[in-house]
């Protein structure tokens, strides 16, 4: 199979991709680094937008008639004794109808009664059409502590389960990369001001759960080839290297797939028809994906391979890794190539053995046999 | 084999297909949730004290307003221990907000009269029925027949036996110096006679009749006109004179004397016991504010029993019984219960959407959702080529069976679509496709290592499936424990994320299994370009 003279794009296509992903990984943790700095340092600064639901409060959303726009409806505060200062007032548009938000602090029952009655009056419409909502902060601090409690229990259970299927090691780097998907879309929306609300709570958890998604799906192949390479001397930086490349066509398709949906519910579901309940799920959902897709390849991955080199078994392996043609062709066949896979792993038990071939291109042909015992 | 696959894919679209059928003939639709339709959501947490059956005598009180209401496919969710109520189609959210407010507490009322509720004829019985009211009286305390009728000029009342045979007597395991347990034994089980035998002079009766009947059925204060629990007796109640609360919240369900009956103790001091004996006393000498000498226990303005009082003074504890079912005996315990720590439901929040703008979302959504299908189907179509066909087929079958499900447990169980469900639906058409994509990427990779494309597509199953399985497992370990551990929107997202991914393995093994396999034997897809790379020589066979 002739590779030399395929385009990157073509390259990427037929799976012969060659990238070093361990050998970079400086530079995607620096980026990774940076990211996660600027979220925490704005989670600080700026906080969070905290929605009505978490907060408490009241907020009317009455049609925007001709007699009825912001400042009438500041009026129609100020006359039933709110500050208007204190009150959020927004004008929302979708393709039907124009509306104007107003959001104050937590009422009593009769306040929200007369501003209703006012606003319906001053837009001239019947007080039905203007629709309230009211949270109790109580109720909203409840809200938050059950997601919160239902967040580390659900954290606890994934940590358990990866660490069964897979190894402590994959699940100490699954959760965090998981970490920083999550910190980093929290950092969107802190530093952009956008207002957190169930919706945006639903899709952070999403995020979680398609960052782990992603991730398990690399974390398979690494173990696939683990397997695989497990007679040879190759460094667990190939391993991973040759695994990441291998599912690279696979993260970026799934990727492109799962964001098609979002970005349509974004830009024509928020955008174009103006359901603006969607605007805000989509959004995150649009960073959550993107960085879901990021750290699998750039941050877990490269975890993984950091964690397993100290490993008695690859401790002695660490070493100058494969890159460029021979990382390729170890991708295109997924079987181990080079100087060091040919040799037996006679190093890690330090005794004498029977000695494989020397030749350096020699390649095996067929997936060595899986061992009933390890050899110790 | 190829029998099996064949079998298999039939099986599944059959299976679909059937559902579809059944659920179309059966009418049934998926119930939109409140953000969709329109009306007023209303959440209610207890605050203070209270006891577990008192907030669930107070959630079926909601129901049951809510039904009465005739209010369409109304949601009644406890999660924990918050109470939502969605009312769809509701647009007054005052009225919303007074319909869902009970308490489960207990008012303790005195009868003034009572008389049968006769389906069909408007006319009462007069006569006492026969069954269950041969007088055993020997022992029964004050006098012994009672003159039926005798307690409203206008209507003949009588009462039906489950009302008169409840008596009221002091608990037999603390005995009250007045009355010896003997005797509630003997008036006990079938046997008591309508009493209220010495009627009031007429002045007196007179005076409780005038008192001005209130509208609201809970107002302590007044007098009231209300029904018993199955509608067969309708009441003029006085003012309470004591709530539930004179109770201890510990009635039991026991057999008292051979009969269902239930089994409470009074709260000692002022609060309990004095306050429950002076009503008692009033209602046993039958004197005007209780000439029917019976006392009502109603909840939410319904009489849920109103047994005649035996002795003019308890201590310590109270058996009601009569010939109750095992069944009603229980219900009452609980009422008694409920009516001895009632639950404060403070409302926690409460929004209006109004329907336009549920209506807009929802065309929204769907626009925007089938959209973004599309072009994840497209996208798929110019990358797998003839191998999208069996992506196409198994987003429909999923679809088939998403839309099954939903329709189903909309019928059935009240299940409705919010739009943070439709949204995670919609979501999870990436996992779906996910599985193509590791399959599809899989089963290159062993074409590429020259293995023929129906040992590949066997091989590449294998793989996939694993890896398919470990990355759901994860999904729904996230579902559930949201759905388990949250309220709201949340929850919502997080049942239709599991049903989704479980549809996901279901289509991954029933379908796209079989499907590949057999079209990996037909050779249609060997040919070049098929699915984008050469295909070693023999793989099409």
């Amino acid at each position: 199979m002739t590779t030399s003279h395929r385009s990157s794009l073509g390259r990427l296509f037929h799976g012969e991709t060659a990238v070093d992903f361990y050998g970079r990984r400086r530079r995607g943790f620096t980026v990774s680094l940076v990211l996660l700095v600027l979220s925490v340092v704005s989670l600080f600064a700026r906080g969070l937008d905290l929605g009505l639901d978490f907060e408490g409060g009241v907020a009317w959303q009455v049609p925007a008639t001709a007699s009825m726009d912001a400042d009438i409806a500041r009026d129609v505060l100020r006359e039933n004794g709110l500050d208007p200062a204190n009150a959020k007032v927004q004008k929302l548009s979708n393709a039907s109808e124009e509306t104007i938000r107003v959001q104050v602090a937590d009422q009593p029952a009769d306040v929200v009664d007369a501003v209703q009655k006012s606003l319906a009056e001053a837009a001239s419409v019947s007080s039905e059409d203007v629709s309230v909502t009211s949270v109790s902060s109580s109720w909203g601090r409840a809200i938050t502590e059950k997601a919160i409690r239902a967040l580390v229990i659900f954290l606890v259970l994934v940590t358990i389960y990866i660490s069964w299927r897979f190894e402590w090691r994959m699940a100490v780097a699954a959760i965090a990369a998981m970490a920083h998907d999550v910190v980093i879309s929290v950092g969107v929306y802190s530093v952009l001001q956008f207002e957190v609300t169930p919706a945006t709570v639903v899709a952070f958890l999403t995020i979680l759960g398609y960052s782990l998604y992603d991730t398990i799906v690399v974390f398979d192949k690494v173990q696939d080839n683990v397997k695989s390479f497990s007679g040879t001397r190759m460094p667990i930086a190939d391993i991973v290297n040759v695994s990441t490349n291998q599912v690279l066509m696979r993260s970026i398709n799934t990727s492109v797939s799962s964001l098609l949906p979002v970005l349509s519910l974004l830009i024509l579901g928020s955008g174009v028809f103006g359901a603006v309940t969607l605007r805000e799920f989509a959004i995150a959902l649009l960073v959550g994906m993107l960085t879901g897709a990021y750290s699998s390849l750039i941050v877990a991955t490269p975890l993984v391979a950091l964690l397993k080199q100290r490993e008695t078994k690859y401790a002695s392996l660490v070493g100058p890794h494969s890159t460029g043609d021979t990382l390729r062709a170890m991708v295109v066949s997924g079987l181990p190539t080079g100087v060091r896979a040919t040799r037996r792993a006679e190093a890690t038990d330090g005794g004498p053995s029977s000695g494989g071939s020397d030749t350096a291109t020699a390649v095996l042909t067929h997936p060595p046999r899986p061992r009933k015992k390890r050899r110790r | 084999m190829t029998r099996r696959w064949l079998g298999s894919l039939i099986g599944v679209v059959a299976v679909v297909l059937l559902a579809l059928v059944g659920n179309l003939s059966a009418g049934n639709e998926i119930a939109l949730g409140l953000d969709l339709q329109g009306g007023v959501s209303v959440t209610q947490e207890p605050v203070g004290e209270y006891n577990s059956e008192s907030l669930d005598v107070a959630v079926e009180r909601i129901r049951e307003r809510v039904d009465a209401l005739g209010v369409s496919e109304p949601e009644i969710i406890r999660q924990g221990d918050a109470v939502v109520v969605n009312l769809p189609g509701v647009d007054n959210q005052d009225e919303a907000i007074r319909l869902v407010q009970v308490t489960g507490a207990v008012l303790l009322r005195p009868v003034v009269s009572a008389s049968p509720i006769s389906p069909g004829a408007g006319v009462p019985e007069t006569e006492a029925p026969a069954t269950g009211s041969t007088p055993d009286t020997t022992a029964a305390p004050g006098p012994s027949r009672s003159i039926p009728g005798a307690t409203t000029p206008d209507t003949a009342p009588d009462t039906t036996p489950e009302a008169t045979s409840e008596t009221l007597a002091t608990d037999s395991a603390s005995p009250s110096d007045a009355e010896p347990v003997d005797s509630v034994a003997d008036t006990a089980d079938d046997s008591v006679p309508p009493t209220g035998s010495d009627l009031p002079p007429a002045s007196e009766f007179a005076d409780v009749a005038a008192q001005p009947i209130s509208s609201d059925p809970n107002d302590p204060t007044a007098s009231v006109i209300v029904q018993n629990i199955d509608g067969t007796e309708i009441y003029q109640l006085g003012p309470a004179f004591a709530t539930g609360e004179v109770f201890n919240s510990d009635a039991t369900a026991d057999i008292i004397q051979g009969g269902w009956g239930v089994r409470v103790t009074l709260k000692r001091g002022s609060g309990g016991e004095d306050l429950w004996n002076i009503g008692a006393s009033q209602c046993f000498s039958g004197t005007g504010s209780c000439p029917t000498r019976r006392m009502a226990i109603v909840l939410d303005g319904v009489v849920q029993s109103a047994p005649t009082v035996n002795q003019p003074s308890f201590s310590g504890g109270v058996d009601i019984t009569g010939n109750f079912k095992e069944s009603e005996a229980k219900d009452l315990a609980r009422v008694l219960k409920s009516g001895a720590l009632p639950v404060r439901l403070e409302v926690q929040a409460v929004q209006t959407v109004s329907p336009t703008l549920g209506e807009d979302s929802l065309r929204a959504t769907l626009v925007a959702g089938l959209i973004g299908i599309a072009l994840v189907l497209l996208f798929m179509i110019l990358y797998y080529r003839t191998l999208a066909i069996v992506v196409v087929g198994g987003l429909v079958v999923s679809g088939g069976i998403l839309w099954n499900v939903i329709t189903f447990l909309s019928a059935s169980s009240g299940l409705a679509l919010s739009l943070a469900g439709a949204a995670g639906i919609i979501v999870s058409v990436g996992i779906t496709i996910d599985s193509y994509v590791v399959f599809f990427e899989k089963l290159k990779d062993e074409v590429k290592a020259g293995r023929t494309l129906r040992n590949s597509a066997e091989r590449g199953f294998k793989s996939t499936w694993r890896t398919i399985v470990a990355a759901d497992t994860v999904s729904l370990l996230a579902a559930f424990t949201l759905w388990y551990l949250t309220v709201g929107s949340v929850r919502g997202f997080a049942f239709f994320l599991g049903l989704a991914t479980l549809t996901d393995l279901v289509v991954a093994w029933f379908f796209t299994r079989p499907a590949m396999m057999l079209l990996a034997r037909s050779g249609r897809i060997g040919r070049r370009g098929a699915f984008g790379i050469k295909v070693a020589p023999g793989g099409a066979s």
